[in-house]
């Protein structure tokens, strides 16, 4: 708690010295009156949905799409090296170089927003799956089949529960960085969201909007980051427990 | 050979050569445990004379650890007293230096092993005169055709004595060893005990070594100190008087060692035909 | 164990290069056709143009000056305070959380108000560039720089080392690969937000180019575009660990070694 103190006596300081119509520093107090025109209509309200929205379906399609692609790759030695540098040059692209491309692609669109959304945080789901089923010992997959398990069973009673936690370790890192790539498409493309509602902000010169909206933009990322880290909190739990048992 | 090294005049027969190295005043070590506060040590009292080779034997967790971290400084005592070379100990003291039975997180891995030993004595002299100090600690311990080398290069034994050479290099006036020896298979074991025999006897140092093992305590040590009972004391206190220089064989089949052997285990609760 | 036969991922690169043949191949053949989707060879002969004409060149230059003077200094002020922090306590205690709540906040949800605050400008560039990547090398320090070897520091105590020696010879080194770890992160940061920063502030550079690009209808030249930063971005990546691994062999080495 101690440790706020350097933001606390920032914002105070901040507070006491800012001039209310200063272009650049208004102070906090200010921060809620800029935000204000923005709660007519719902304005803001919507644009938090558009954001959450995004953020949440980019979220679950990357886990579909890096658990599936993850595993088989990680299955098969020869898959894994025939794929791997193709995965490697689209992991480096950052996702910003990507917004301009998809928006002429696939328009103004919620499909381009997945499409630029879903690509980065595919890939830390992606390689936590595929280093989990590397690791894999084979025994655990020839048991069910000696029972003679369908290839659904096996799938569904074994492989899943022994790659949950290392989905959902993937998940941890995935998910502030989904929030992030959201922002940034709303704010290069002005598309819809919390990141619109900034940009347009910015270019109209009302800062004490901006800063408000950076505010709730933190709350924002300090929301996931909580969801985030009860998730990890899950899975180190559930792992302990097991080594224990 | 360096002047420098002290060649001790009187034969190590219990080192009667008059000043006291080491002394231990009612000692009381106090843990806290998740039951509240523990004495682990509890009057120990003792004093180790200049040139000495001590043991303290014990059996896991009797505290022997605990007793030379508090001689070396590392540990606070919650009673008595300890003196090193006639100062009070409060935090390690000059010319005392301890040698941990762990080599491998003891050395510097990002070091060559010159640099490695050069590490306490290099902030105090200049390049030249610190790069001879160390050879000359290699040589003691027979490594320094490796000096260039990197310590994960080296086996578990070369590194312990790496170790070694570092703690010689400060030519400190007491050694404490933590179990050095501990971690090494019986081989290098024996190889190492009769090196550090070697440099004791050319440097005169006095040396406090912490073992689980009877026969090493008896083989290498003038006197041997077995701590005993919990909270843990002295409880047995013997002086061995074995001729030097020992070796493997001939020292461990003559009848006073034997006898000596015989007196500890006894000690430690052990009966013929039991 | 992998047969690596030859070090080199044969495989692994012909799948590659199969993948932009049947691109190639799907596009001339008419089999798929996006609007603003151009085959590989395309692309090849926009990018060939433009390093002819020297935009290339240009933009790249813009790009890497702006993310780079802003991660080097951040490099070097990230070492420094997560020095500072990791061994004066008080100062621990008072700022920890108030870094975590900083470091919570989108980092993107800043390009606005740089823009706002420094206009459209090279310095804003930098000055963002400088804020993305002061983070992960201030974490990094800082964790490295707890993250001793406990064994390591009573060694230091029993040799007497004053704090200032246990700090360079023995808690720095230990840092060292943490340190690489946070800066290759910031690097990867400092290039998103300088992308970003010129799509939407200043009009220079590769962000700029490839927003006109977009309003030229020129999807050719983006992909060019983009190739190129992902391929500086891997040069770059590639290189810090060569400096890295040269300057500092022993502590890269061991950390590699023993964790």
């Amino acid at each position: 708690m101690r440790g706020l103190l350097p933001l606390v006596l920032l914002l105070l300081i901040w507070q006491m010295f800012g001039q209310a119509d200063s272009p650049y520093f208004p102070p906090p107090s200010t921060w809620v009156t800029g935000v204000q025109p923005l709660l007519a209509d719902g304005v803001l309200l919507t644009a938090l949905g558009w954001t959450s929205l995004t953020f949440l379906l980019g979220l679950v399609l990357a886990t579909i799409l890096g658990a599936t692609l993850g595993t088989l790759v990680g299955s098969n030695r020869t898959m894994d090296r025939a794929f791997g540098p193709s995965l490697e040059f689209l992991r480096v692209l950052p996702a910003a170089s990507l917004v301009p491309l998809a928006a002429l692609i696939l328009g103004y669109t919620m499909q381009m927003k997945l499409a630029v959304v879903v690509l980065p945080a595919t890939w830390p789901i992606l390689l936590s799956c595929r280093s989990a089923r590397r690791s894999m010992s084979p025994v655990l997959l020839d048991v069910p089949k000696t029972l003679g398990l369908s290839r659904r069973d096996r799938v569904r009673k074994v492989l899943v529960p022994a790659l949950t936690p290392a989905v959902l370790l993937g998940i941890r890192v995935a998910g502030p960085l989904a929030l992030i790539i959201t922002l940034l498409v709303e704010i290069v493309t002005r598309i819809n969201g919390l990141g619109a509602l900034m940009g347009t902000a910015q270019a109209n010169f009302l800062s004490a909007q901006v800063y408000g909206l950076l505010v709730i933009a933190g709350a924002l990322g300090f929301v996931v980051n909580w969801l985030v880290t009860r998730a990890e909190s899950a899975v180190v739990l559930r792992m302990s427990g097991r080594v224990e048992g | 050979m360096n002047e420098d090294m002290s060649i001790d005049q009187s034969p190590h027969d219990g080192g009667d050569s008059g000043s006291i190295s080491l002394e231990c005043d009612d000692l009381k070590v106090t843990l806290v445990g998740a039951a509240g506060p523990v004495d682990i040590l509890r009057d120990v009292n003792f004093s180790v004379a200049k040139g000495e080779f001590v043991s303290i034997l014990g059996a896991s967790g009797s505290g022997k650890t605990t007793l030379l971290r508090v001689l070396g400084g590392l540990q606070a005592a919650a009673g008595g007293k300890v003196r090193c070379n006639g100062v009070r100990v409060s935090g390690p003291p000059a010319g005392v230096v301890t040698v941990f039975q762990d080599y491998a997180n003891s050395l510097l891995p990002w070091r060559n092993i010159r640099r490695n030993v050069g590490l306490g004595i290099e902030a105090s002299m200049s390049k030249d005169d610190c790069y001879s100090r160390v050879d000359e600690a290699l040589a003691l311990v027979n490594l320094q055709d490796r000096w260039n080398e990197y310590p994960w290069r080296l086996s578990g034994g070369m590194q312990q004595r790496v170790q070694i050479a570092r703690a010689l290099a400060m030519k400190p006036s007491i050694l404490l060893m933590d179990e050095p020896f501990g971690a090494l298979d019986a081989m290098t074991r024996a190889s190492l005990q009769d090196e550090l025999q070697h440099v004791q006897g050319l440097t005169g140092t006095t040396i406090v070594f912490v073992t689980h093992d009877v026969e090493e305590a008896v083989y290498l040590s003038d006197r041997v100190l077995v701590l005993q009972k919990t909270p843990a004391a002295v409880g047995l206190e013997l002086a061995t008087a074995l001729p030097r220089p020992r070796d493997q064989m001939s020292t461990k089949e003559s009848p006073d060692y034997l006898r000596l052997r015989h007196k500890v285990y006894e000690a430690l609760g052990h009966r013929v035909g039991h | 164990m992998s047969r690596l036969t030859s070090r080199f991922n044969w495989l692994g690169f012909s799948t590659f290069f199969g993948f932009i043949v049947l691109w190639e191949l799907l596009i001339r053949l008419k089999l798929i056709s996006f609007d603003y989707v151009p085959p590989p060879s395309e692309v090849f002969v926009a990018a060939r143009d433009l390093i002819l004409n020297g935009e290339m060149q240009l933009n790249l230059q813009h790009t890497l000056t702006a993310a780079l003077v802003g991660w080097i200094i951040a490099s070097v002020v990230g070492v420094i305070l997560g020095v500072l922090l990791a061994v004066l306590r008080p100062m621990w205690t008072y700022s920890m959380a108030s870094v975590d709540a900083l470091r919570s906040l989108p980092i993107v949800a800043f390009v606005p108000v740089a823009v706002l605050l420094f206009g459209f400008s090279l310095q804003m560039e930098i000055v963002l560039s400088f804020y993305g990547a002061l983070w992960p090398v201030l974490l990094n320090t800082f964790a490295g720089m707890r993250d001793v070897e406990p064994r390591l520091l009573e060694v230091g105590r029993v040799m007497r080392l004053s704090k200032a020696s246990r700090i360079w010879k023995l808690q720095l080194p230990s840092a060292t690969s943490h340190i690489v770890v946070g800066m290759r992160l910031g690097l990867a940061i400092s290039l998103v937000l300088t992308l970003v920063a010129e799509m939407v502030g200043n009009p220079a550079g590769l962000g700029f180019a490839l927003v006109q690009a977009a309003q030229a209808l020129q999807p050719a030249q983006m992909f060019a575009y983009i190739v190129a930063i992902g391929v500086s971005g891997i040069i770059l990546n590639a290189g810090l660990i060569r400096v890295a691994r040269l300057l500092f062999s022993g502590q890269m080495a061991s950390s590699g070694e023993s964790k």
